[in-house]
Order: C-alpha cells, then structure tokens, then sequence
C-alpha cells in the first residue's frame, strides 16, 4: 500500500534526472481524450506526435494517446490523473482497497496484462494494439523485456527511482492528462501551506518518528518509515522525522525486531500506518498488540497517531494523506 | 572412567552449556539492555518497555529454540537411525515439503498469514505428507527404509513443483513464504509452542520405546529379527515419533536445515552407537547449537537481524564437509 516505496530509492537524484529527461517537444494535441472510448472515435488522419526523453532514449510518442498501457506503477499514478488505460499489469489487492470507487472502475474496465513488470503477456499485450505504453520497473525488468515492448509501441520507462512529483509530471505529460495533475498541484500546494500555518508550533518543536510494518517483513520485525508518505511529511510539511545518514540505505529497509519497539520511546510524536477507517493495517496490528508499543510514553499520552496513506506516487493519494496528516496533528493540539 | 558414568558426566556436561546458552538467549539481543533490567524483568515484573522487551519478545523465542532445537534432533537421530543412513534428515521422508506445500496454500490460497494460523497447515502438510510416504514405501514384504527415503524424494519433488508454480503466480504468497523458508524462530509467541507439546510428548514416549529395537535394527534386519524385534511395528513407530517431532518444529519455525543432520553425527562421536544416549544427546546439543547460530543471528547485523535457518545453515555446512571428510566417519 503506501509504504512500498521500499521499491523507489534515491529521490533527489532522481529528481535531477527527470527534469533532464522529459523534454517534450509538442508538434500540436488532437484532443485529451485516452482509453477505449477514444479509440473508437479516431480519424484517418495520422496522428500528431511529439518526441519525449525518458529512461530509455529519446521516444516519439503521440500527442493524444488513445490506447494507453500502463506496466509496473504507471497503472495507478496515469489512473489517478483520469487517464484509462486499456491494458495494466496487475496491482496488489492492498492498492485497490484504497482506491477511489471511479478510479476502480477505470482500472477493472481494463484488460490484465500481466502480474508484474517483467511478467507481462507480451501477446496479450500487442493484441490491445497500444498506441502508447507507460513503464515504470527495475533495470532488470526493463532488460527483459524492454526492446520487445518497443516493438509493439511507443514505450516511455522511468526507473524506480524516479522522484514522485516529478514522476506524476512525466505522466501527466506524456499520457495527455496535465489538466487533472494541475489541479492536483493546487490542492497539494493549499493542503501544505494550511498544515504548515496551523500546526506551525507543533511542527517546530515536536520530535516525530514514523513506524510501519508490510507483508513482507518478517514474523516480530517493523521498519522505521524514511520514505513514501513519511518522506512528504518531512520534505514538504517539515516535520522532525528520523532519515538516514547521507549516502546510506533508507531506515525503511532494515527490518527491527519487536524489541526495538522500546527505543521509540525517545520520540514525543509517533505515527504508524492505518486504513481508511483508522484502524492500524493489517500487517501492523501485531505491532499494536505488544506491551512494549502499549507502554511506549507517546502511546499511554495519546501521541500516537495513525495515518492513512493509500500512496505516495501521484498527488491524488498523497492529497488524502495530507488530510490524514492534518486530522491527526488536530489531535496534538490540545495536548501540548 | 566407565563408560556409562562419562556418558552421564557428559550429558550433564552438555545440559550446563545448554543452561548457559537458555540464560544468554534472554540476555542477549539487538538492543542492550542492562542484566538487572533482564533480572527485573524475570522476576520482580513491572510495566516497562524494556521488561517487556525480555518478557514477550526474548523469553519465549528462547523457549521456542529450546523446544524447536530438542525436535529437530531428536527427529534428526531417530530419521538417522531408522535408515542406517547417516546422511539423512527428517526432511529425506518429504516432511518439509509437504509443510511447505501446505503452508503456500494456507497463504496464497486461504490469505492466511499470522504464524498461529498457518503453524497447523505446516502440522497437518508435514504429517499427511509423510503417511503417504510410509504408504508409498511400503511392499509386500513390509516398509523398506531405502524403498522409503525415495517415495519421500520423489513426493517432495512433485509438491515443490505445486509449491513454486503456486507461489509464482502470487507474489504475496511468495513474499510470505520467502520469510518463512528461511526458518526463525523470532517472533514466534509461546502461543504457538503449547500445541504442539502434548505432540512432542508422544513422539518422546515413542522415541524411549523404538531406542532399544533401533539399536538391534543397526546389526541388519536379520539379526534384528533374531532378537525379538519386530520390524514393521519399530519403524512405524519411529516414522510417526520423528514425523510429529520434525513436523512441529518446522510448523513453528519453518524448515531448519543441518541441525536435525549435523547434531545426531555429534551425538554419535561423543556417545558411541547406542541409540538411547544418542537421542538424550541429541535432544540437549541440538537447542544449544540453534540458540547459538539465533544469538550470533541477532548480534552480527545489528539493528537487523539474520534468520536462525541461515546461520544454522553456515554454521552445519562447514561442519558437514568436515564429517563427511573424517576418515572415520560415525557409523550407525
């Protein structure tokens, strides 16, 4: 869900190198229309392209993508901008439970491709006839079977570590969706703005840590969450979130037995991952269970927050989490 | 000194280490806590984090290392024993695979993904599993060991088909089933350790009773026989006491390599041929070398942790080499 991030690392230089690879060199648009509904509405005439620079070179694209298929984590992010893809590789059942009913409907209306980036069914692929496929995996996905995509269609890569907001930008652009991505930002921008200006106080002086806990973590371990949503909260809202030392792997990456629970005692605020309904996720609840977390100084007063992050690719998810963020901090107030 | 009393001064030997080992389990972790802390904890409780730490996350992993450990030896000795082959472990009669295979469809197929939750399907795959071997190695002529290790390498094989082909098309499935392949006994509540006891209690009066017979069986079948042994009965006996032992310990922990291979060998260097003090021994060195390998597991990669599966793995496989190398390997 919101914390696999674990997927995405290095997003400052990411960041670099998406603004130096999306130079889109726009020949005109015939309309901002994707999917299915617009594939049965083309004309004859040949469609305008325009030339963009991604991961994987210099690609000519066209100006209005009618059939788009997203692979790896392009689905949701292109989804979450209005776009419908007509082919998408398939996403965890944790992501869909989150999903927005609309942007479900645009996901289930398109055919299954694959289960993951480097199982894709290329057949299955090339009969959906994309004009336009979206990638978004590893190097080693991409080795696979990155020249065979090209074969079937134009194909734009971003490598997982592509920064987010400049990953939602890239999209937006290349998918033809920019008008929902600029309202998006608007919203982004006056949600940050608003936490910064009403929880100024709390923000200043309160020491905060992040703890999560996936599927994949093994039996009695959790992880200190520096990346994903946890990264938002410290980069964009300026909360005291504990990050890894430069040059060194994200604390989200080792896994910490459960009795390192007791070393969050340190912290005055801390925030731990929960559904829609606030209730702590399913792979966290074993952490909620123990004494250790029960006796933790910030749980027994109340300082214990749960944040609903349903993602932290696109600005849709990550504007509900601001609004977690936000009800959360409300909390605080009184408290301090 | 006569034999039996160096046995016995020895198995008391072994016991102390196994005492000490107990004592720095709950001692020793990923984080530092002070011994009187640990001390408090044990015996004048109160609520604090770091008490809790010992209490509901050190102590009973020490517990489930104790009894997890003392199974898989004694599972170990008894597979051992009952084949006359010294290279064998529980896991030859299919008992891992048919855990493994039973917990990727707990997980991919059921979504069950709590320890307590699929520590049955591991029981239930392992036991099942290795009735099925027993069938399939069973002739006219009564249940042959060799008949019996290949009906369990050719079962295993065919479910490690399933287990990949179903983990394969679900990565949450495989997620889970990568952490519990590698075998832990970290985060295991004592919950999961009371069920399976009254098991391993069988499997211990079964294991006492087979000790004799399985000391004639190492002479031949023939002779055996001539002795009053009656064959069918001790190795059924024996599949089903190391059955319900290796099948509890990799219900609880997941498959765990070398140890149930490895300690049995020692057993037999230190003991000499008698079965009876081979599975004492076996029971108390096998928990020692499992607290050890998980002690050095939770130190080596601080804040982080390595699986005690792994470390047993590195620890057994050198040890293994030179076993097998000796040019007086222990017989059977």
């Amino acid at each position: 869900m919101s914390n696999t991030p674990l997927l995405r690392r290095g997003a400052t230089l990411a960041a670099a190198l998406m603004s130096a690879s999306l130079v889109l060199t726009a020949c005109g648009s015939d309309g901002d229309d994707t999917g299915d509904k617009a594939a049965t509405a083309h004309s004859d005439k040949p469609a305008e392209t325009r030339s963009v620079t991604a991961e994987n070179g210099t690609v000519k694209v066209p100006a209005a993508p009618r059939r788009v298929v997203t692979i790896g984590n392009t689905g949701l992010p292109f989804i979450d901008l209005g776009g419908k893809p007509v082919g998408v590789t398939e996403a965890s059942d944790s992501d869909l439970d989150v999903l927005p009913k609309e942007q479900r409907t645009a996901y289930e209306a398109a055919e299954i491709i694959g289960s993951s980036g480097g199982e894709v069914d290329l057949e299955k692929l090339a009969a959906l006839k994309p004009d336009l496929i979206l990638v978004q995996f590893s190097s080693k996905d991409w080795d696979k079977v990155g020249k065979r995509l090209e074969a079937i269609a134009p194909t734009v890569s971003w490598g997982l570590d592509t920064e987010w907001k400049a990953f939602a930008d890239a999209i937006a652009e290349v998918g033809n969706v920019a008008d929902a991505l600029s309202r998006q930002k608007t919203a982004f921008k006056e949600k940050v703005a608003k936490i910064q200006a009403t929880y100024g106080k709390i923000i200043d002086t309160t020491s905060f840590v992040d703890v999560s806990r996936g599927n994949w973590n093994d039996p009695g371990t959790f992880y200190i969450a520096d990346i994903g949503c946890s990264e938002i909260a410290r980069d964009d809202i300026g909360l005291d979130l504990p990050k890894a030392a430069e040059g060194k792997d994200p604390l989200a990456y080792a896994s910490l037995p459960f009795e390192q629970i007791r070393g969050l005692s340190k912290y005055d605020v801390i925030t731990y991952p929960v559904d829609a309904d606030g209730v702590p996720t399913k792979p966290f609840k074993p952490v909620v269970e123990t004494n250790t977390w029960k006796a933790l100084p910030a749980v027994k007063s109340g300082r214990a927050l749960g944040l609903f992050c349903p993602g932290n690719n696109s600005y849709g998810p990550v504007n509900r989490y601001l609004d977690s963020l936000d009800s959360a901090l409300a909390t605080l107030s009184g408290k301090q | 000194m006569p034999r039996p009393r160096r046995r016995l001064l020895g198995l008391l030997v072994v016991l102390v280490v196994l005492a000490v080992l107990l004592m720095l389990s709950v001692m020793i972790g990923s984080t530092a806590i002070a011994p009187s802390v640990v001390w408090d904890a044990l015996f004048h409780s109160s609520a604090d984090t770091d008490q809790f730490a010992i209490r509901d996350f050190r102590l009973p992993r020490t517990v489930v290392g104790l009894v997890v450990g003392a199974a898989l030896g004694l599972s170990g000795a008894l597979i051992q024993a009952l084949t006359r082959n010294p290279l064998a472990d529980p896991g030859v009669l299919g008992v891992h695979a048919g855990a493994s295979f039973a917990v990727t469809v707990a997980v991919g197929l059921l979504g069950v993904r709590d320890v307590q939750g699929y520590m049955w399907f591991a029981f239930a795959g392992a036991l099942i599993v290795t009735l099925l071997v027993l069938a399939f190695g069973s002739t006219r002529q009564g249940s042959s060991p060799v008949v019996m290790v290949l009906a369990g390498v050719c079962v295993g094989a065919v479910l490690g088909g399933f287990r990949e082909a179903l983990q394969l098309t679900d990565p949450d499935a495989f997620d889970a089933m990568r952490n519990w392949n590698a075998g832990s006994i970290a985060g295991r509540p004592l919950e999961v350790v009371w069920p399976v006891l009254p098991f391993f209690a069988v499997a211990l009066v079964l294991a006492f009773v087979v000790s004799g017979p399985l000391n004639a069986l190492a002479l031949g079948d023939e002779l055996a026989v001539a002795q009053g042994v009656r064959l069918v009965r001790t190795r059924v006996l024996a599949v089903i006491a190391l059955t319900l032992l290796a099948g509890g310990a990799t219900a609880i922990a997941g498959p765990i390599g070398f140890v149930g291979l490895m300690v049995p060998h020692v057993a037999r260097w230190i003991v000499g041929p008698d079965q009876r003090w081979i599975f004492a021994y076996s029971a108390l060195l096998a928990p020692s070398l499992l607290l050890v390998s998980d002690i050095l597991g939770r130190v080596v990669t601080r804040p982080g942790e390595i699986p005690v599966g792994i470390v047993t793995a590195f620890v057994g496989a050198p040890v293994l080499v030179a076993l097998v190398r000796r040019k007086k390997s222990s017989g059977l």
